[in-house]
């Protein structure tokens, strides 16, 4: 497609590909959510990438007609950093589950976050492995009975957003996904947020999590109260490891500088402009 | 008439031993001479024993020494540690510390001298190295100018006192040292232009930023972390990036990432690192996304022995990975070739949108080595982007005759795709039907066939047809090439061949090799012999295919050729 006849419409940025998703799933709001926040947003599809690792809302690049990277289980963060570090122009958005990103690829969250690189990290959190039909991931709460864990799942269950405000995140918040428009709200932030931002979207799962889900969550989610300071990573956590109340919104935000800005530090100090080959060679010849 | 000579420093940690050795080896280099210096150390961090061993040639030379001709001794404790490496030839010339008296059984020429006395009393407390150079280059007629002017640059930094302090140990030195001379063979050399000093890891890095290469990630691992040091003071004074990542998964996926986007990108490590980095190897041949990786060999399997050098990652590099995963391998056989094959590496990644491996080995690695600048020039291609009209109805994936499609990266308005680690079609779409499994498959590899086609490296030493035929691969081609000059010097008739590209294998070249001798030997540094088992899946190996086969961590000796091939003869 042309840019000068790209109207900015959340069609647009449909690919002809269907999603492979259960009906009823979460991740359908999430994926009309994002075309919704790229149109209002005018990003451009030849400057947009979607990264993303192995699981069923991992599929969602292949929806999006930017440029897209359906990648390993686990390794968006990686994939993503490497992308924006080599184009600092291009708008990078990682998406993927909980089990992609916090369990197999947990040390890269925590890397990436602390790294501070530009990109949006959407986490479509639905407490269980789907594309695997059915195991506990770290969101599973503990207790309940998954395809492995037939007597009830021994291990505590992990808040994203908890891990990504102790991992160095500058922006995290909490949506649900059965909330268009807020969704939209938290994307766009996340998306127009200098440094990594972490979005964590309760996504349910209706085939392993039981189709009440999402009555029970619209009955437990709450907006942050309005004093909520978000520059204070003590109040942020707060709202990490709540009980019966699911919390949305905007629970971190501060401005460091990113690993784009601690490049461009970097650069400056090796005095870019100064170094030719023979400066390289001479490292190696006697001089003397 | 050539001349030779091969000289190691033993000593603790502070008796500068290491230092010496490359005072020695920069002095050499500005007189234009050959150069080859190894370093080895015990395993602690920081003190414990170390050596600095140099072969000095007026003839170009490609590995290290079997023997020594001079060895000097300040500690004989540290040299024990170091024996089996360090040996002696039964001329050789020992210098050692008085105080300390040699252990029995030791075949050479004794000298005790009072280094550590004698540096104290010329002014210099810590300089017994700097009087060691002394002692050899009287005793041996090494370059006493070109050793002054390299102590000066050396200690250039520090104060006056300091410098003055070692060039009088150095002439103290050099008294000593006049006081045997006329009972040692003189080296003796014509002044030639001066080379550069470079080990392989720098060659590689060099190398990377003359191909164009401007985002490098990697994770610290011994043998190949220069490779990430170098980068990452020079990547950044050029305008590129280096990113030191979490793991081996992350330097890798985090290389596909800003290769996806559209910079030549690079990662080195060793053996541990490349089996973290099997899953993301598939992604970037399944993907079509280039990539280089730099894998500097060392003893397995395992943690196995960091410090030293194997040709056990063979199978590994050829192989890792799950499915059908094309990639290509190219190997190196010494510090220049390294600059060449990284080069090469890059130019192929670019060419067939797939993964390259670049096979290093701790001994070429981290051994430093002379080599004129003007060699280190090479062709390099650039990444072909999709032109407007392949941009209309744009097919990332478009099966084309000879497997390579074109590709688009990101800000390219048109190009846009989905790539994936899933089997695609050719817009790049997940697809899990059999024809096009079958199909893609086909593509991805048929690049390897036009890659074949056009890169036919390899190196072949000795004549035309021989007795003897040796095939090899690695820092053993070195080793092996001064082995064949040195056979055919008598009635044998040698020859050799080692594939500088292992995967596509130059089959044809090799097949023509193997028709011209009469026996042959496939040597490695591999205990289960993993070159000739990937040998005899390429091509009909005679039945009666000798293989010298072993373990690493014990650097492969020039005499230890000869004895097999005349073993082989004589069988």
């Amino acid at each position: 497609m042309s840019s000068c006849e790209f109207k900015f419409t959340p069609n647009e940025y449909k690919s002809d590909l269907k999603p492979v998703w259960c009906p009823g799933c979460g991740d359908f709001g999430v994926l009309n959510a994002l075309y919704k926040a790229l149109a209002d947003l005018k990003c451009n599809p030849q400057d947009t990438v979607v990264v993303s690792g192995i699981g069923c809302s991992s599929r969602l690049p292949g929806y999006v007609e930017t440029y897209g990277f359906n990648s390993l289980h686990g390794r968006a963060l990686p994939i993503a950093t490497g992308a924006k570090l080599a184009s600092p122009n291009l708008n990078v958005i990682a998406v993927g589950g909980d089990g992609d990103g916090i369990a197999i690829g947990g040390n890269h969250f925590m890397h990436a976050a602390r790294r501070n690189v530009d990109i949006a990290y959407i986490m479509m959190d639905n407490e269980i492995y789907g594309l695997t039909k059915g195991q506990a991931g770290p969101t599973t709460p503990t207790g309940d009975k998954t395809k492995s864990t037939m007597y009830g799942n021994p291990d505590a269950a992990i808040d994203p957003c908890a891990l990504a405000i102790s991992f160095g995140a500058t922006w995290v918040a909490r949506a649900f996904s059965g909330d268009i428009k807020g969704t939209v709200d938290l994307m766009k932030r996340a998306i127009q947020h200098r440094g990594f931002a972490f979005l964590n979207i309760i996504s349910p799962c209706v085939t392993w999590r039981g189709d009440d889900l999402f009555k029970e969550l619209r009955g437990k989610v709450k907006s942050l109260p309005h004093d909520h300071d978000p520059g204070s990573r003590r109040q942020a956590q707060n709202f990490t490891y709540e009980e019966e109340i699911v919390t949305t919104g905007v629970l971190y935000a501060v401005q460091h500088p990113t690993l784009l800005d601690e490049m461009g530090t970097i650069k400056a100090k090796a005095s870019t402009s100064s170094a030719t080959r023979s400066d390289i060679l001479k490292v190696f010849a006697p001089r003397f | 008439m050539t001349q030779e000579l091969t000289l190691s420093i033993v000593g603790s940690g502070g008796d500068g031993a290491v230092a010496a050795g490359d005072i020695l080896s920069m002095a050499c280099a500005r007189e234009g001479l050959n150069v080859i210096k190894t370093e080895a150390y015990g395993p602690q961090i920081r003190g414990g024993e170390s050596s600095a061993t140099v072969r000095i040639s007026t003839a170009p030379i490609y590995s290290q020494a079997d023997a020594l001709d001079a060895l000097v001794v300040f500690n004989w404790a540290d040299y024990a540690r170091f024996r089996n490496e360090l040996t002696p030839a039964p001329d050789a010339v020992v210098f050692y510390e008085e105080k300390d008296p040699p252990p029995a059984g030791l075949n050479a020429r004794f000298f005790p001298i009072a280094f550590a006395n004698a540096a104290r009393d010329a002014g210099a407390p810590n300089g017994k190295n700097v009087l060691a150079l002394g002692v050899l280059s009287a005793a041996f007629g090494l370059p006493q100018d070109a050793l002054r002017a390299a102590l000066r640059a050396r200690f250039g930094k520090k104060t006056a006192a300091v410098v003055e302090g070692n060039i009088k140990a150095f002439d103290r030195g050099i008294e000593i040292g006049n006081e045997v001379a006329g009972s040692v063979k003189k080296f003796a050399y014509e002044k030639k232009a001066p080379k550069l000093v470079m080990s392989g890891n720098e060659a590689s890095a060099v190398a990377a930023i003359d191909a164009g290469c401007r985002f490098f990630a990697g994770y610290p691992i011994t043998p190949s972390s220069e490779i990430l040091h170098f980068l990452s003071e020079w990547l950044p004074k050029i305008g590129g990036t280096c990113l030191q990542t979490e793991d081996e998964l992350a330097a890798l996926g985090a290389v596909v990432g800003a290769s996806f986007s559209g910079v030549k990108s690079m990662t080195a490590t060793s053996g541990p690192g490349l089996s973290l980095m099997a899953e993301m190897l598939g992604l970037s041949s399944m993907a079509e996304v280039p990539s280089v990786i730099v894998n500097v060999q060392r003893g397995g399997p395992s943690t196995g022995i960091p410090t030293k050098s194997e040709q056990s990652d063979l199978m590994h590099a050829l192989f890792a990975s799950h499915g059908d995963t094309p990639r290509a391998v190219i190997a190196c056989s010494d510090v220049e070739d390294t600059y060449h094959a990284t080069v090469d590496a890059f130019n192929i990644a670019e060419e067939f949108q797939m993964p390259v491996i670049v096979l290093s080995e701790q001994s070429i690695a981290q051994r430093r080595e002379t080599i004129s600048g003007d060699n280190l020039v090479h062709d390099v291609i650039d990444r072909q982007l999709a032109n407007p009209e392949e941009l209309k109805e744009f097919r990332r994936y478009r099966v084309t005759e000879n497997g390579v499609s074109p590709m688009s990266v990101p800000g390219m308005a048109g190009g846009e795709y989905q790539t994936n680690g899933l089997e695609h079609d050719e817009q790049g779409r997940p697809n899990s039907m059999f024809v096009t499994h079958e199909t893609m498959n086909a593509k991805r590899y048929r690049k390897l066939d036009a890659l074949a086609s056009k890169y036919r490296l390899f190196h072949r030493f000795g004549p035309e047809t021989a007795d003897l035929g040796i095939i090899c691969w690695g820092s053993t081609a070195g080793v092996v090439r001064e082995a064949v000059e040195r056979l055919n010097q008598g009635d044998l008739r040698v020859a050799a061949f080692a594939p500088r590209m292992i995967m596509p294998l130059p089959v044809a070249d090799l097949e023509k090799f193997i028709a011209s001798c009469g026996e042959l030997l496939v040597i490695e540094l591999s205990y289960s012999k993993q070159f000739y088992q990937y040998l005899r899946t390429q091509v009909d190996l005679p039945k009666k295919t000798r293989v010298y086969a072993r373990s690493g961590g014990k650097a492969l000796g020039v005499s230890e050729i000869i004895e097999q091939c005349v073993a082989e003869v004589l069988a």
